[in-house]
């Protein structure tokens, strides 16, 4: 079941974060701490990488994205229980929630409306059973929404998930965003022993900018024992096998995932003053493998 | 401890500091580089930054503030603020401004922060800085702020921070008593910073609606409801009111309305505009759509003039009446947006309503006792749509004996009026009796009237309470006026007279763009000038008039509403002066003034004549003359009879012996004014205002053997008088008497034009009957 389990708070995320920075081998990682500044240069770890997959969201506006490449999930969850998350919304194919923006984006909208039994609507598209891939590049650039309650996410769940379920499957949170704090972002695995509240994650903030005013590119670069976190060209953490508690499960293909989803444990409800709609633009979705 | 620079300055020494700052900026503008000013972020850490000084707002308790070393949030010290309760003699609020005597530039922040608590959860009125005891231009303010006993960071953005170049208020405060009761807050670390963590600034004008207001040219508007908001680091929006100096305005067609700097929109002609405005890069939302009509619609003519007596009315405004003491015509209560303006129409002071929602118009100082009246009363006029539901209400309010507002003795009723009573475009006369009021169960202290509706414009006349029943004094004169007296050509330059040959040629309406409408009618078969809604009227002589050999001006003038009139002679130049007339008349009023009244016109030059005042005037009898000779009274004696006394039966003449006993002035209910004077020495009977006169002889007399009645008669002003010889039962018959008489006449009548109806042989009274004022002399019967 392509359910995401996640109960972590911002304390826990904190402690996570203090854990990693003392447990670093790489010099690199310690730079780029925790709260590492937009202007930070870190040093950019060498690979040659080849594009073996993209979507560049280009059409025209009120479009929906490309059915070769994405499907839809609908819904509040299959365990009507908001995605396994307690989140808020209804999930659509409709173009008030989701379509091209006919300059190159798509766009992902959360509104406030009756829709479903539920008072928020939102999409959520996913490459499942379309496109997975193990190790290589993935990267996507995006603008995020704002405010309380509001949480859009760029992840990926192992392809074996409906064998094995979550989180066996493994679950890969290249960007993770809540946005009554629109200067995070949070970079998270999760595995058979480190899930929900227990992931490892790792957050990254600018001091003096935020997420939902410009274009950042979020991205993991995956190898055989490695997951490196970046924003933009900062690579703020890495995750190697000795550093989760449990089993390495990043060893096989991975599919994608784009959502907005509105309330649920990991964010907290919307307040009366969080602004909707609220949409998430995203530039391009670019997949690679490495060449050696 | 108090180690600061701790200031309570009054508002005169700031403003002697502002002007100083200002003169320096105007050097520095024209003849030196522009000076570096400091760009110091901290205002208060754990002291006055450097440079900083505190001034209380004017009414505030000046000690609410303080510096406080025990509690603070970090550092030192701490501002602390003690609100005073409700009713504290030093001061009913605490409230105040930290400013600088040099600016500072602040474009390198994005926020005012700073961190507060408070002894119990409250609500801070007011927190912001750009308040520099000046012009503060850059005023930006956060309403409403919640506090409570945790230490809280609170962020003011800078609506643009580009502006603030050397900004002098950095901050101010301004907070009440919470449900009466004070309390204390403290605020600490207040900096400017800058976050980079705010986002999407968004801007607006009148809270971002998109007015559409008709407007006329003339007017002006202030554009308000400025806001700036930033999403806060938190993901939720903050909106901060700012100053219009942030703003710049822009009207989308500058020749119907400009606005300026301070969001103040002008109105210049008629059509439409639109005013919008930016905040730096940012259109703001909300817009102004002015619809100007150009000048303002009103009434061309005034209200119509009133007709109840002023014995039966208590009026609160209208010419025609003394009004009472009215506190104000626009109580300006919230939510109103009622403006009011006197202007005059023809003349006529009219009260006007413009962008009327309601409007408290009260008089609790004097409240009226209408506890005689009948009715209410108002003119109303209205450019705007009538059709239903459009409504105009009217709520008269009591105060009762105790005469205050809300004393358990108040009563009040509001009545509506709709179309077909509401009229556009014309004047409507509502004649409201008070029984109508249901609700207002007294009205012996009545103290308000409350003006609403769906109306936005409405002029306002004649607003009085009256006692339905009372006699209308008459609007036009029943009478002629006097006919002048005869006299040679030489002595009279006419301009307007049945009895003299005018100056040809001359122009009674020549359009000097009044709005007085002229016209002649007929008064009793007389031709004269009317005067109808005066505000001014020019005559134009057909030629140059030289009346350097003249006297007076005659004008017999009649009004039952002027209030106000004015007579002009004008020669070239122009040169004018006017003469007053005494207004409203009793009747017609014949008046003479000295031409040297009009001093300093060039008398041998009169080119025009000019009335200026109001109400409806009759004119009649605009002439020049010589003055003297007979105009209102003989200046000669009666000519003196020159019969043989043994053939004469006098009743009035110094020249015989007269009927003794005989009352010159019985009562019959007469107006007639009866006296004697002196005539060139000579006694002679004179009837003032004669409508009938009687004489009863002091005995019957038997004329049958006279032949003749004798009169001498002088008048200068009558048009009728008829002479009648009575005998008992009554039997009497009259003879006409031609008049006005140029000088003295002398009558003859034969007796037979009396008989048959009259019995000669037992004659016992004399009737006139007619007008004007008659001199008589000589009454005496002969044969």
């Amino acid at each position: 079941m392509s359910v995401k389990e996640l109960a972590l708070n911002h304390s826990n995320t904190m402690k996570y974060s203090s854990f990693m920075l003392f447990n670093s081998l790489l010099l690199i990682i310690i730079s780029s701490a925790s709260w590492g500044c937009k202007d930070d240069a870190n040093a950019i770890i060498d690979r040659n990488y080849q594009l073996v997959w993209e979507d560049e969201f280009n059409g025209a506006a009120g479009t929906a994205p490309d059915a070769a490449k994405w499907v839809y999930d609908i819904g509040i969850g299959p365990g009507n229980d908001g995605w396994g998350n307690q989140e808020l919304q209804y999930y659509t194919d409709r173009p008030e929630n989701i379509a091209l923006d006919g300059q190159g984006n798509l766009a992902i909208t959360a509104r406030s409306e009756n829709f479903g039994g539920r008072s928020f609507t939102s999409a959520r598209i996913k490459t499942q059973g379309l496109f997975a891939q193990a190790y290589g590049r993935f990267e996507a650039r995006m603008k995020m929404p704002w405010g309380p309650g509001i949480w859009p996410a760029f992840w990926m769940l192992g392809e074996n998930i409906d064998l094995v379920a979550w989180p066996q499957c493994g679950e890969i949170d290249i960007m993770e965003y809540r946005g009554q704090q629109p200067n995070l972002i949070y970079g998270t695995v999760h595995g058979p022993g480190y899930s929900g509240g227990a992931a490892i994650t790792k957050s990254f903030g600018f001091t003096n900018d935020r997420f939902d005013v410009d274009f950042h590119v979020f991205a993991i670069e995956w190898g055989v024992d490695y997951l490196d976190f970046f924003v933009d060209d900062t690579l703020y953490q890495r995750i190697r096998p000795e550093d989760v508690p449990g089993e390495w499960v990043f060893d096989q293909p991975f599919f994608l995932i784009l959502n907005v989803a509105v309330g649920g444990n990991y964010v907290g409800f919307p307040t009366p003053q969080t602004p909707f709609p609220q949409t998430m633009l995203v530039d391009y979705v670019k997949v690679y493998t490495e060449v050696k | 401890m108090k180690n600061i620079k701790h200031h309570l300055q009054t508002l005169m020494l700031l403003s002697s500091l502002a002007i100083l700052v200002v003169v320096s900026c105007k050097r520095e503008l024209e003849d030196l580089e522009p000076a570096e000013f400091p760009n110091t972020p901290e205002v208060f850490i754990d002291g006055f930054s450097a440079g900083l000084n505190y001034g209380a707002f004017g009414g505030s308790k000046v000690t609410a503030f303080d510096v406080d070393t025990e509690v603070k949030y970090r550092g030192s010290a701490s501002m602390k603020f003690s609100v005073p309760d409700a009713g504290d003699p030093q001061g009913a609020y605490a409230g105040g401004t930290y400013y600088t005597s040099v600016g500072r530039d602040l474009r390198g922040y994005d926020a005012l922060t700073f961190w507060a608590k408070a002894s119990k959860a409250a609500t801070i009125d007011v927190v912001g800085f750009g308040n520099d005891f000046g012009e503060s231009k850059f005023l930006t303010v956060l309403n409403n702020v919640q506090v409570n006993s945790n230490w809280q960071k609170f962020i003011i953005p800078i609506p643009d921070a580009s502006k603030l170049t050397q900004e002098r208020g950095m901050f101010f405060y301004s907070e009440g008593p919470e449900d009466g009761l004070g309390y204390t807050f403290w605020i600490d670390e207040v900096k400017f910073e800058k976050l980079g963590t705010l986002a999407h600034p968004r801007a607006s004008i009148l809270n971002g609606e998109n007015q559409v207001s008709p407007a006329e040219t003339g007017q002006q508007l202030t554009i308000g409801g400025l806001t700036a908001t930033f999403n806060m680091p938190t993901g939720v929006d903050q909106s901060v009111s700012a100053a219009p100096g942030y703003f710049s305005f822009s009207s989308s067609d500058t020749s119907v309305a400009t606005v300026h700097e301070a969001g103040v929109v002008t109105v210049l002609s008629s059509g439409d505009a639109v005013i919008t405005a930016r905040l730096g890069d940012i259109e703001a939302t909300g817009s102004l759509t002015l619809s100007s009509t150009g000048g303002a619609v009103m009434p061309q003519t005034p209200a119509p003039t009133p007709t109840i007596g002023a014995d039966s009315v208590i009026s609160l405004f209208s010419n025609a009446y003394t009004n009472v003491t009215v506190d104000t015509w626009n109580t300006r209560w919230q939510f109103s947006t009622a403006e009011d303006f006197d202007l005059q129409i023809a003349g006529d002071d009219v009260k006007r309503y413009r962008n009327l929602n309601f409007v408290g118009i009260e008089f609790a100082a004097q409240p009226i006792n209408a506890t005689a009246m009948t009715h209410f009363h108002l003119d109303i006029w209205t450019p705007d749509p009538t059709d239903l539901p459009k409504a105009f209400k009217v709520l008269l309010v009591d105060f009762g004996a105790n005469g205050i507002f809300g004393g358990n003795d108040d009563s009040q009723h509001e009545l509506a009026f709709t179309r077909p009573t509401l009229v556009t475009g014309q004047w409507v006369s509502l004649d409201i009796p008070l029984s109508s009021f249901t609700g207002l169960t007294n009205r012996a202290h009545l103290a308000q009237l409350v003006l609403s509706g769906d109306i936005p414009n409405v002029y306002v006349d004649n607003v009085y309470f009256y006692k339905a029943g009372a006699v209308a004094p008459p609007s036009a004169p029943t009478t002629a006026a006097p006919t002048p007296p005869v006299r040679p050509a030489a002595d009279v330059i006419s301009i307007f007279s049945d009895a003299y040959t005018n100056v040809p040629g001359t122009d009674l309406n020549p359009n000097w763009g009044q709005a007085t409408v002229v016209s002649q009618v007929q008064i009793a078969g007389n031709n004269t000038l009317r005067y109808g809604g005066l505000n001014y009227q020019g005559t134009q002589f057909g030629s140059n008039v030289d009346a350097s050999a003249m006297t007076h001006l005659h004008i017999d003038f009649w009004t039952a509403n002027s209030t106000l009139l004015n007579v002009f002679l004008i020669s070239p130049g122009p040169v004018e002066t006017s003469v007053s007339l005494t207004v409203p008349t009793n009747g017609w009023t014949s008046i003479d003034i000295p031409l040297s009244s009009f001093s300093p016109v060039a008398i041998n030059n009169l080119i025009q004549f000019k009335f200026e005042g109001n109400g409806d005037i009759y004119l009649d009898n605009l002439y020049f003359h010589k003055g003297g000779g007979g105009a209102t009274e003989p200046t000669t004696a009666a000519p003196t009879p020159t019969y043989n006394a043994a053939n004469v039966i006098s009743v009035f003449s110094n020249a015989y012996n007269n009927i003794p006993g005989t009352n010159l002035n019985p009562g019959w209910g007469q107006a007639t004014q009866v006296s004697q004077v002196q005539i060139a020495g000579n006694n002679t009977l004179l009837y003032t205002g004669l409508n009938y006169q009687g004489i009863e002889l002091g005995s019957n007399q038997n004329l049958t053997g006279m032949t003749h009645l004798h009169l001498n008669v002088w008048t200068g002003n009558s048009t009728a008088l008829n002479v009648f010889l009575i005998s008992p039962g009554p039997a009497e018959k009259p003879y006409a008497l031609t008049v006005p008489t140029s000088g003295w006449a002398t009558f003859d009548i034969p007796l037979t034009e009396f008989t048959p109806t009259v019995d000669l042989s037992n004659v016992f009274q004399f009737k006139f009957e007619g007008n004007g004022k008659i001199y008589l002399d000589n009454i005496l019967f002969h044969n």
